[in-house]
């Protein structure tokens, strides 16, 4: 089709073609178009097929209000072509069709609603019950839309932005642009959001002038233009509002342009105030086959034209109940569209001047008539239109039918942001009963179609949101108030919903295929208010989140139900405008922090793991038992990195109180050179921490905690302290230094080759802490723990100086053959000794003395208010606890799992860690036990998922289940 | 998600930087002659007000203080404290 290539108000540039494919076919568009508006111009009129009965869809709002053009768009689902700007190469394909969108083999089920009623899933699905399953394979190959296959992946960048600003306006049309320069003038940061591409809003296409006698579109471009030089309005085109919240909270998400770094953008918007310009969409006219393609909205037809330079059609019935009806008649009529007739429901009341131009271009104008139906089996090939009483009927042959009842407000950011709604007998609109907080309406939202009001408002309620956000605007606004007082305000909406049909095909939500048959079907059922119709028929609760419906339907139920009261709207939920999940999502879904080592321990065959927030070196082969790296540390010597442990400093006069406030040991007992492990409980006693204290100085203290606590331990402290003023300080050095665990009965020859002070056990015993420079120059903090079992040393040093430590010692230790060890490694190794991780050894509900550390509380320091410390104390009388216990396989060869539940005929407990240990050579484990179950050599029996209902036998077994006396890492 | 709390240190930030501590109901008790209900109640239970409510906030990404402040936990906004405890604050 050749396009209108002169129109000024085009916003298509016809100079850049580009071209996309459907069904084999190329279709040329141009720069501006979208999906929708490309393949109209290449003659589509039938996109896909309805959801249930397979009815032929078309064009018919060009906003996306309802899923008629939705099409697989370059393999993505449920795309809104109407929405979606044509990009080069595209390739689109039509969507719940057995065949093809014009020849759909299932068309034939539009004939079968008669066997469908309202509900009728929830009534015939259920019996026989062997059916349902059958059936319901049936009906999804028949019905829904699009197909999404597991494997796809969704490509594009999403990003998300998040903005700060006194005022945000929602809508780009002449009173949103007009809200945001008035509010601009005080200096106040703007945020303007436009859902379309452009600035423009009803303005952008329409050739009438306002009253300076200047063309609305031009005017549209003039203001656009005056917010583009205005530095502190940041105007957000192709950006939908999705969700208003409480303090002003504002989301939205932008669909990029050609050369933006983003597919779609999230963006959030905190600012004081908020101007709703959002405008009008129109409302549905409902008569029979109203959703046949070639029935289309007045907007719709008259942007194909003036904003994508197509004719809708060649020859146009008009069915409106509103000025902008009859104003697009005429100018359509001037493009070259026959107009055979305009229906106007409305009996008078019309703007004079058109309904001149209207005489002038012998276009028949019926008042008080309607569309009733629209032929055609496929497309519209003729309308029947009647009175609105349905008294006397005419039929037209057309290509094209241009129906609407009228307008309706696009009300959500309303709704969302809590405000009641209340029906508004003039206008005919739901508009807000009261206003939310530091909130205005601007514009057609109002129910004023002036285009100087419309301007005016917007200027008015510029100000009021600037005033709302500390502007001294108050001369202005006074003036802006007047100029709206004097300007028309509100006019009168047509309140027809129905022609006089039965409404067997009378579609009141195109998404769901609802009509207003199944809509009175579940009235008569008894779900008689919108909300409930809503849900019971399906009514509004597709894509297009109400868009269609959303209006008709309190409408329709209250004078269907006879209601004395006044409608009340049904409610909306962001986001107010589909979004794709992705966009929601943003990009960065693998975050986590990396050692100081990580590249070294990578290059020497880490097999890595995530762990809590870290990645880490789990294993350092294949061997995913690690038996070579365990004996290596038992008989040998192995290194560790250790880095992810928590380290922190703690100072200043009452550091002491603190430590005694939150670790349940005497803290008054920890001393310099030597270290002194306890644990941290929770106010019920449970144990969350565990660690190793020393004392650096006077009041000036340093403790470890867990990886996984070590990002809370400031904050758990602080907590606890938070009624006692104490003077204290806390340094969180877990990411400024790492940590070296170099273990195994030659780790001392090792250490001593690198470093120049005496590491004799004399001189650095067990439990002990030194702190020394290796080479002058690397500060290091050592301490003698015994963690894995055997002589082992951990060494903290600066992150920068990790590597050439570690380097180091990988040196000197290469004479005896010393080897990287892994987490998994440690876990065996620890386990062997029975040395807890808690988190693995305890969970939420296990207390410090479940877990046999009982001996580390003290209890002689009540003064300290020790966190825990009462729980504790009321929990040891209690028998009804578990208690941690090792435990042996009967079969050495069958660790059992970790997790794995310890049953009688009721649950008494679970496997906390097991392996099969290759020192000792026996399947053993630690697990929490009913305390009745502790004794040694109890008979228990484990279940898992893999014993196939043969539960495994173990028996309790002394701790620990190497070196029981503990010699080997005091050696 | 649009809750915004004023740290006494950072100011007005975005309520996603801060952890809830609970309801204010000061310090902790003495543990002399505490028992066991007296302490649980301590711990557990709430007054879960409807309306404005002092409760603590830690400004966990930031500066990491503790601090008590009002909200109105109809609306899920952080407002000014009531008359009586401007004393207080
Ligand atoms: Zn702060």
């Amino acid at each position: 089709m050749d396009r209108l290539k002169q129109l000024p108000t085009l916003r298509i540039n016809t100079d850049e073609p580009l071209t996309l494919k459907y069904r084999r076919k190329t279709y040329r568009g141009a720069a501006g178009d979208t999906v929708a508006t490309a393949l109209y111009a290449g003659g589509v009129r039938i996109f896909g097929r309805s959801l249930k009965y397979h009815r032929p869809r078309g064009l018919y709002s060009l906003d996306g209000e309802c899923s008629n053009t939705c099409m697989a768009v370059d393999g993505i689902p449920n795309v809104r072509t109407e929405n979606t700007l044509l990009k080069d190469g595209m390739v689109v394909d039509a969507q719940n069709v057995k065949g093809s969108a014009n020849f759909d083999w299932l068309g034939f089920i539009d004939k079968l609603d008669w066997m469908m009623p309202a509900g009728f899933y929830y009534k015939t699905m259920h019996k026989p019950a062997a059916v349902w399953p059958v059936a319901m394979k049936q009906i999804r190959k028949a019905a829904g839309l699009g197909v999404i296959s597991p494997d796809d992946e969704m490509k594009g960048r999403y990003d998300e932005q998040y903005l700060t600003a006194e005022v945000t306006v929602i809508g780009g049309g002449p009173a949103g642009m007009a809200a945001a320069l008035a509010a601009a003038e005080s200096g106040h940061r703007v945020v303007l959001l436009e859902s379309r591409p452009h600035l423009g809003g009803c303005f952008d296409y329409r050739v009438t002038t306002n009253g300076q006698g200047t063309h609305l579109y031009e005017r549209a471009r003039e203001l656009a233009e005056q917010v583009k030089q205005t530095a502190n309005i940041r105007r957000f085109e192709h950006a939908a509002m999705v969700g208003a919240y409480n303090n002003n909270l504002i989301t939205a998400f932008q669909v990029g342009k050609a050369g933006d770094g983003f597919t779609e953008r999230y963006i959030e918007i905190r600012s004081a105030s908020v101007v709703v310009a959002t405008g009008c969409i129109e409302r549905p006219l409902l008569f029979e086959h109203n959703e046949r393609p070639g029935v289309m909205q007045v907007g719709c037809a008259h942007r194909l034209a003036r904003t994508y330079g197509i004719l809708p059609g060649k020859e146009a019935v008009f069915s409106v109940g509103h000025d902008l009806g009859l104003e697009a008649a005429v100018d359509l009529s001037d493009l070259g569209v026959k107009i055979a007739c305009v229906a106007d429901i409305r009996e008078d009341g019309q703007r004079p001047d058109l309904l001149e131009a209207l005489a002038e271009r012998d276009i028949p104008v019926l008042g008080g008539w309607v569309a009733t139906h629209a032929h055609g089996g496929k497309t519209v090939k003729k309308a029947t239109l009647s009175t609105v009483e349905g008294t006397v009927r005419r039929q037209f042959p057309c290509d094209l039918l241009v129906a609407s009842a009228g307008l309706t407000p696009v009300s959500g950011p309303f709704i969302l942001a809590q405000a009641g709604m209340g029906y508004d007998r003039r206008t005919g609109y739901f508009l807000p009963t009261g206003l939310p907080e530091k909130m205005f309406p601007a514009g057609r939202i109002t129910g004023i179609n002036d285009p100087d009001a419309i301007e005016a408002s917007g200027r008015l309620a510029g100000l009021e949101a600037a005033a709302a956000a500390g502007a001294d605007v108050t001369q202005a606004a006074a003036a802006a108030r007047q100029a709206v007082a004097a300007l028309p305000g509100p006019e009168r909406g047509c309140k027809l919903v129905t022609a006089p049909v039965k409404g067997r095909k009378s579609f009141i939500c195109f998404d769901e295929d609802a009509t207003v048959k199944s809509v009175k079907q579940a009235i008569d059922a008894g779900f008689d208010v919108p909300e409930l119709v809503k849900r019971y028929a399906a009514v509004g609760l597709g894509p297009g989140q109400s868009g269609i419906p959303g209006h008709n339907l309190p409408l329709f139920v209250a004078k269907y139900t006879a209601s004395t009261g006044t409608p009340k709207p049904t409610t909306v939920r962001p986001p107010l405008v589909p979004t794709y999940i992705a966009t929601y999502a943003g990009y960065n879904h693998h975050m986590f922090k990396r050692t100081p080592l990580h590249d070294s321990q990578k290059a020497d065959g880490g097999i890595f793991r995530n762990i809590g927030v870290w990645q880490r070196a789990r294993y350092f082969s294949e061997d995913f038992d690690c038996k070579e790296e365990i004996l290596n540390v038992r008989n040998n010597v192995g290194m560790l990195d250790g880095s992810t442990l928590g380290k922190f400093r703690i100072h200043g006069p009452d550091a002491l109180k603190a430590l005694q406030r939150v670790y349940v040991s005497d803290m008054s007992k920890v001393t310099e050179g030597r270290i002194k492990y306890s644990a941290m409980c929770n106010d019920d006693g449970c144990v969350i921490d565990d660690g190793v204290v020393t004392k650096l100085g006077e009041n000036d203290y340093c403790f470890t905690t867990s990886t996984g606590r070590a990002g809370q331990a400031s904050e758990w402290i602080r907590y606890h302290t938070r009624f006692d003023n104490w003077d204290f300080h806390i340094v969180n050095l877990t990411d400024s230094m790492g940590v070296i665990n170099l273990s195994g009965p030659n780790a001392r020859k090792v250490l001593a080759k690198a470093v120049n002070i005496d590491v004799s056990n004399e001189a650095f015993p067990f439990s002990g802490y030194r702190e020394f420079f290796i080479r002058e120059t690397i500060p290091v903090r050592a301490m003698r723990l015994g963690f894995v079992g055997e002589l082992s040393y951990e060494l903290h040093v600066p992150a920068s100086y990790m590597q050439t430590v570690w380097d180091m010692l990988k040196e000197a230790g290469a004479e005896f053959g010393i080897r990287n060890f892994g987490v998994e490694t440690q876990n065996v190794l620890r386990m062997e000794k029975c040395h807890i991780i808690l988190g693995q050894e305890s969970e939420q509900r296990t207390n410090l003395l479940d877990v046999g550390l009982g001996f580390l509380w003290d209890r002689t320091k009540s003064d300290a208010k020790t966190v825990g410390a009462v729980a504790l104390r009321q929990a040891e009388n209690d028998p009804g606890r578990l208690t941690l216990v090792g435990i042996r396989m009967a079969d050495d060869t069958r660790a059992a799992r970790d997790g794995a539940i310890i049953v009688d005929t009721k649950v008494r407990g679970y496997v906390a860690t097991m392996r099969k240990s290759f020192t000792t050579g026996e399947a053993v484990g630690m697990a929490l036990v009913e305390s009745q179950l502790a004794g040694i050599d109890t008979r228990l029996q484990i279940f898992e998922d893999e014993c196939n209902g043969e539960l495994l036998d173990a028996r309790v077994v002394p701790m620990p289940f190497y070196d029981p006396e503990g010699e080997r890492m005091k050696l | 998600m649009a809750l915004t709390l004023t740290c006494p240190v950072c100011g007005k930030r975005n309520g996603y930087e801060f952890r809830y501590g609970g309801e204010d109901k000061g310090p902790r008790p003495a543990e002399e002659g505490l028992t066991p209900r007296a302490w649980c109640d301590y711990v557990h239970m709430n007054t879960c007000t409807v309306g404005i409510q002092k409760e603590w906030w830690c400004h966990r990404d930031g500066c990491g203080a503790w601090f008590t402040t009002f909200r109105d936990t109809t609306k899920n906004l952080e407002v000014k404290p009531p008359e009586a405890e401007n004393g207080q604050a």
